[in-house]
């Protein structure tokens, strides 16, 4: 073989190789648990020395891999797509860490928001982190709203909920916001406040996991208040508290039975609050917290 | 000195840099379409990711104009045809640093042009919930130019005690990455932590590196253009007297160490 024709020879042998490899490759790149691929992301300040004067980007790049990793999750089947449990704590920490390289990134406080509470329960965590925010971001309302939703609803600190929803209402002059100050006090206010920080949430979700997780607890909701209604009719018509849903239906007060996307059946408790046998999960997550 | 910022400029031209940059600014028109994925933030992230682009490509403009410049003349003996003109060494480096320094500001308007049309079409996608701050997004652009034109006055410096490309590469990037943290360190070494647990000597080391480096941080405007935060217009003008100040004396002592270099 002519020396010119060799390394032509050599690249087609590659070109070849490569054809052969980039399949199995690509194939395990693919089928790489989503899981692996949340990694491990340094200390904060050192990653802050690292990244020079790239800091708002690699931020951004963080939360961004967060957001993939967990609409990866939505590829699995519907049922089980927020019943199998994700790296909670793996997100938190990233997420932590890219709002210190970048503290006025919406994107981390809405996302972090939306996992640390219903899903993982960290109300403090979540909350000590709009805190963080609301120093950066002194205009954005959704974090007062978001911390007043949390105080409200999750905690039941009245007072701290009303400071927060008055500073929502301020910066936003949503009358929405301005009279759920008064008003979440009462315990038939609540399931309207959930639906109400549901709405604001979904409107603004561009996250298609998100978007489908607040729906479903949206329309679980949305069934409750509907019971809620009819209770309350009930209990001005008769006087007492009805004892059943079956009674409310019975009765005609509620025309049908709202189902709950979470597969539970609503029922009534003693004092009259509407529950639900799922208590508002998918019963795979239930199995999976025990 | 012009004839030799113009000898500069027309090299860079011919060695197709700027198509370069045309070619890695029509990405910035992409970019609007990656920062879809972001959940509340379209625009604020087509901002990110545009700045830091541009930030990336004057940082490697920077570097390798600036580090290879002389020491590629000198390797192709340029600079005895250009020292038998009627000019001085210094207004040799003076000339050169020029048109690199054109060439960069040149570099950050076509980018910057980009950016503003790709951010006006991200707005379209998904608005901000602030609006976008434009001139505050154009100082930003120039502050990083400025960053970078004092950073080939670093290269150049470096590049006048070196006979290889090796120290005014490395060193032009060592120097770039402690410049955007000496701020940082500063500012820990002023902690109560720091003044109990930090040594004397290092604590003295430390600041005088703070003073003899460049802080760069200053120049870094990003977050006020991403997120249309207030600019504090005190600062950036001590910043740019700053940056006319410390450029003055790197290419000050560049010159005085080229003019004493000894040339075969």
């Amino acid at each position: 073989m002519s020396t010119a024709r060799r390394p032509l020879v050599m690249l087609l042998i590659a070109l070849i190789a490569y054809a052969f490899v980039l399949g199995p490759f690509t194939d395990y790149m693919r089928r790489k648990p989503t899981e692996e691929k949340l990694g491990y992301v340094p200390n904060a300040t050192m990653l802050g020395f690292v990244c020079a004067d790239q800091k708002a980007f690699v931020g951004a790049a963080l939360i961004m891999k967060v957001i993939m990793y967990f609409g990866g999750l939505s590829d699995r089947p519907p049922e089980k797509a927020l019943a199998l449990p994700p790296d909670f704590r793996g997100m938190s920490n990233i997420i932590h860490t890219a709002l210190k390289l970048d503290p006025y990134n919406m994107d981390g406080y809405y996302f972090a928001q939306s996992f640390l509470t219903w899903e993982v329960k960290q109300f403090a965590l979540a909350n000590r982190l709009l805190d963080y925010g609301m120093k950066y971001r002194t205009w954005d309302w959704y974090l007062p709203f978001f911390a007043g939703f949390n105080h409200a609803y999750f905690l039941k600190d009245y007072k701290k909920a009303a400071e927060y929803f008055r500073r929502a209402g301020d910066l936003s002059g949503n009358e929405l916001q301005i009279n759920l100050a008064g008003r979440y006090m009462q315990e038939s206010g609540q399931t309207e406040l959930a639906i109400a920080y549901l709405k604001a949430m979904i409107v603004t979700s561009r996250n298609e996991t998100a978007k489908k997780s607040f729906g479903v607890r949206l329309k679980a909701f949305e069934g409750a208040r509907t019971i809620e209604i009819a209770r309350d009719r009930f209990q001005v018509k008769e006087g007492r508290n009805p004892s059943s849903v079956a009674e409310l239906l019975k009765s005609g007060f509620l025309q049908e039975l709202p189902s709950d996307p979470y597969g539970g059946q609503f029922y009534l408790e003693p004092d009259g609050k509407v529950a639900t046998t799922s208590k508002f999960m998918f019963q795979q997550a239930i199995q999976g917290d025990k | 000195m012009l004839n030799i910022a113009a000898i500069t400029l027309k090299g860079i031209f011919r060695d197709r840099v700027l198509q370069g940059i045309i070619v890695l600014g029509a990405m910035i028109f992409f970019i609007p379409t990656v920062a879809s994925l972001s959940m509340r933030q379209v625009t604020e992230l087509s901002i990110t990711l545009s700045l830091s682009l541009i930030s990336f490509v004057m940082l490697l403009l920077s570097v390798f104009l600036g580090a290879t410049s002389i020491w590629k003349d000198l390797e192709r003996r340029y600079t005895f045809s250009a020292l038998s003109l009627p000019v001085s060494r210094s207004a040799y480096i003076a000339g050169k640093f020029c048109g690199i320094s054109l060439f960069l500001l040149l570099s950050s308007l076509i980018l910057g042009i980009i950016t503003l049309m790709a951010v006006k079409f991200a707005i379209t996608i998904y608005p901000p919930a602030r609006p976008v701050a434009w001139g505050i997004l154009m100082t930003a652009i120039l502050f990083d130019a400025l960053k970078y034109i004092l950073l080939v006055a670093v290269s150049m410096l470096l590049s006048t005690v070196s006979t290889s490309f090796f120290l005014p590469v490395f060193g032009t990037i060592s120097i770039f990455l402690v410049g955007t943290i000496t701020q940082q360190v500063n500012d820990y070494l002023h902690t109560p932590v720091a003044q109990k647990t930090v040594s004397v000597v290092v604590m003295k080391a430390a600041t005088a590196l703070y003073y003899l480096l460049p802080n760069l941080d200053s120049f870094d405007l990003k977050l006020n253009a991403i997120y249309a935060l207030q600019l504090n217009y005190g600062g950036l003008a001590i910043t740019a007297i700053y940056f006319v100040v410390y450029t003055g004396a790197l290419l000050a002592c560049a010159a005085l160490i080229f003019g004493r270099r000894e040339m075969k």
